[in-house]
């Protein structure tokens, strides 16, 4: 590893604990689970998880979650995205020169 | 400010941002598998023959899968003057029923 990919993951570690203690992880994360839910997309997610249990023949955590996670990143509606990836951005820009 | 102004190309705030998306939207994903694969392993060890519901599309069945049933063939039986009534009748019934029995007692 060189040291510039050290600093890429310190500065990352450093981000996520500024997001994490200024509240806006907590803020943005908020936002988001609010728009998924007026979209629907939290009951096509839920949807699709009970379809992914029943077509496997076991229950198993990991196994539903690798069935059922790329296709629910994929459902997220462009405005929701958009809107979410302002807000991380905004807060990026706030604290780092680029 | 804890982050101190590090000087980092737009491109790396980008995929930064995008991880940061990534992250949020993937821990609400798990939250929601995670939830439903606990509640159906504990539906499935509490009920292990628990049939699934039915559903009719043509909405003339129940969710057992049978017809609705005339509510004129069903009785009850009257606590007031222990006769059997029928079901579509009962309140007109006990409205008589009650009332007579009040005035005899
Ligand atoms: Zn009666």
């Amino acid at each position: 590893m060189t040291s510039s990919d050290d600093d890429a993951v310190e500065l990352r570690a450093q981000i996520q604990q500024h997001l994490v203690e200024t509240g806006n992880y907590e803020r943005i994360s908020n936002k988001l689970s609010q728009s998924l839910l007026d979209e629907g997309w939290i009951d096509l997610v839920k949807k699709a998880t009970k379809e992914a249990i029943e077509d496997s023949t076991s229950i198993n955590f990991f196994e539903i979650l690798q069935k059922v996670e790329p296709e629910a990143v994929k459902m997220v509606s462009t405005k929701t995205k958009n809107e979410i990836m302002q807000q991380i951005k905004a807060f990026l820009c706030e604290i780092v020169d680029t | 400010m804890t982050v101190q102004h590090k000087t980092m190309p737009q491109v790396t705030i980008l995929t930064m941002a995008e991880d940061i998306y990534y992250n949020l939207v993937t821990s609400i994903v798990q939250d929601i598998v995670s939830r439903a694969t606990s509640q159906n392993q504990f539906l499935n060890a509490r009920y292990p023959n628990n049939p699934t519901l039915n559903y009719d599309p043509n909405g003339k069945l129940d969710i057992y899968g049978r017809q609705k049933q005339q509510e004129s063939s069903i009785y009850f039986r009257c606590n007031n003057c222990d006769r059997d009534i029928s079901a579509n009748r009962f309140a007109a019934h006990l409205e008589r029923c009650m009332s007579r029995g009040g005035r005899r007692g």
